[in-house]
């Protein structure tokens, strides 16, 4: 595919390796979620031991500061329900969530990198794992109780059966749709910037007067394109992260 | 021919973007609704607004997605 703008999507395996018959090659994405996983363990490490940890923190501090006290508001808002110790429990594994799609979605965006969270491969391995951990939560907290959430209150018992079909299919397709959400955000963003720039580089070697003056139109809207994918970027990130708390929610406190 | 037809499903593709720009219109009228009406929920509402936006937007995105699937990987 030379011209396809999927082309950035390409996975090349840099280091290959073969352990039997798996193919265990250390790919770009792998090496790009090492980045991302070090940049983010960097910067809270030069946040918290060396240099840091001031009473009064500089912009880095702040930053940091800032991802940290999001997220309980998120998770006290969400997850909040009956029980008070709810919210502890879970903070960490929303952190976790948010801190890596919010570091690694922006990180796309640099030209020549390459966005992990464009595969839907990697997307749907991370609803799924998650998805599975909240019915094990689910079935933790409220035992076979937990079968309860498929049948709405107040329902008259010869509707039953349809109505728990009805709920049982919105709920396994959750699994599916967060991944699909994000994955469908990143590759769409990031095809269309791609196409938009290449008319625009098209254009500019056409060796036309009239394109050469019309070539600012689709540099713009490049630019504005970008400007959009990075909030996209930031707020699948955050969208994700409340969807996951929403379905926490679901399951931990039963209607 | 095959192309022709992969074009024509492609652009097909592309009229669920209508739903999606009502979608999306409805989120920020419904916004500036509520804010004229009380001016003082006006950053709460924006928040809630910003995320009805995200996840219009992403239907939208399917559909893209699904035309840019048609076009270059079929």
């Amino acid at each position: 595919m030379p011209n396809s703008p999927l082309e950035q999507f390409a996975i090349l395996p840099l280091i290959p390796m073969h352990i039997g018959n798996y193919y265990f090659s250390f790919t770009n994405p792998s090496l790009f979620m090492l980045l991302t996983l070090s940049l983010v363990l960097l910067l809270l490490h030069f946040v918290t031991k060396n240099g840091g940890g001031n009473s009064v923190p500089n912009a880095w501090q702040s930053l940091v500061e800032l991802i940290y006290d999001f997220v309980p508001n998120l998770v006290n808002e969400q997850i909040g329900g009956l029980s008070g110790n709810v919210k502890q429990k879970f903070f960490p594994r929303i952190l976790v969530t948010l801190t890596f799609s919010l570091f690694r979605n922006p990180q796309g965006m640099i030209p020549y990198s390459f966005t992990v969270t464009s595969h839907f491969l990697i997307t749907l391995g991370l609803s799924f794992s998650l998805f599975i951990g909240i019915t094990i939560v689910g079935f933790q907290r409220n035992g076979l109780h937990f079968f309860s959430f498929l049948l709405p209150a107040g329902v008259p018992l010869p509707l039953a059966p349809f109505l728990v079909l009805l709920e049982l299919i919105p709920h396994c397709f959750r699994a599916l749709s967060s991944g699909i959400r994000l994955f469908a955000n990143m590759m769409a963003g990031h095809s269309s910037v791609k196409i938009l720039s290449g008319s625009a580089w098209t254009m500019l070697c056409m060796n036309n007067i009239l394109y050469f003056i019309g070539d600012p139109g689709p540099l713009f809207i490049v630019l504005a394109l970008t400007g959009l994918e990075l909030g996209v970027a930031i707020s699948q990130a955050h969208v994700s992260t409340i969807s996951i708390c929403i379905y926490l929610n679901d399951a931990t406190n039963l209607h | 021919m095959l192309e022709g037809a992969k074009s024509m499903g492609a652009g097909a593709a592309t009229i669920a973007s209508a739903g999606a720009a009502v979608g999306i219109g409805n989120v920020f009228s419904s916004l500036i609704h509520s804010v004229a009406r009380n001016p003082s929920l006006a950053k709460q509402s924006f928040g809630y607004a910003i995320l009805g936006f995200a996840l219009t937007e992403a239907i939208a995105l399917f559909a893209l997605m699904m035309a840019f699937l048609i076009s270059f990987v079929f």
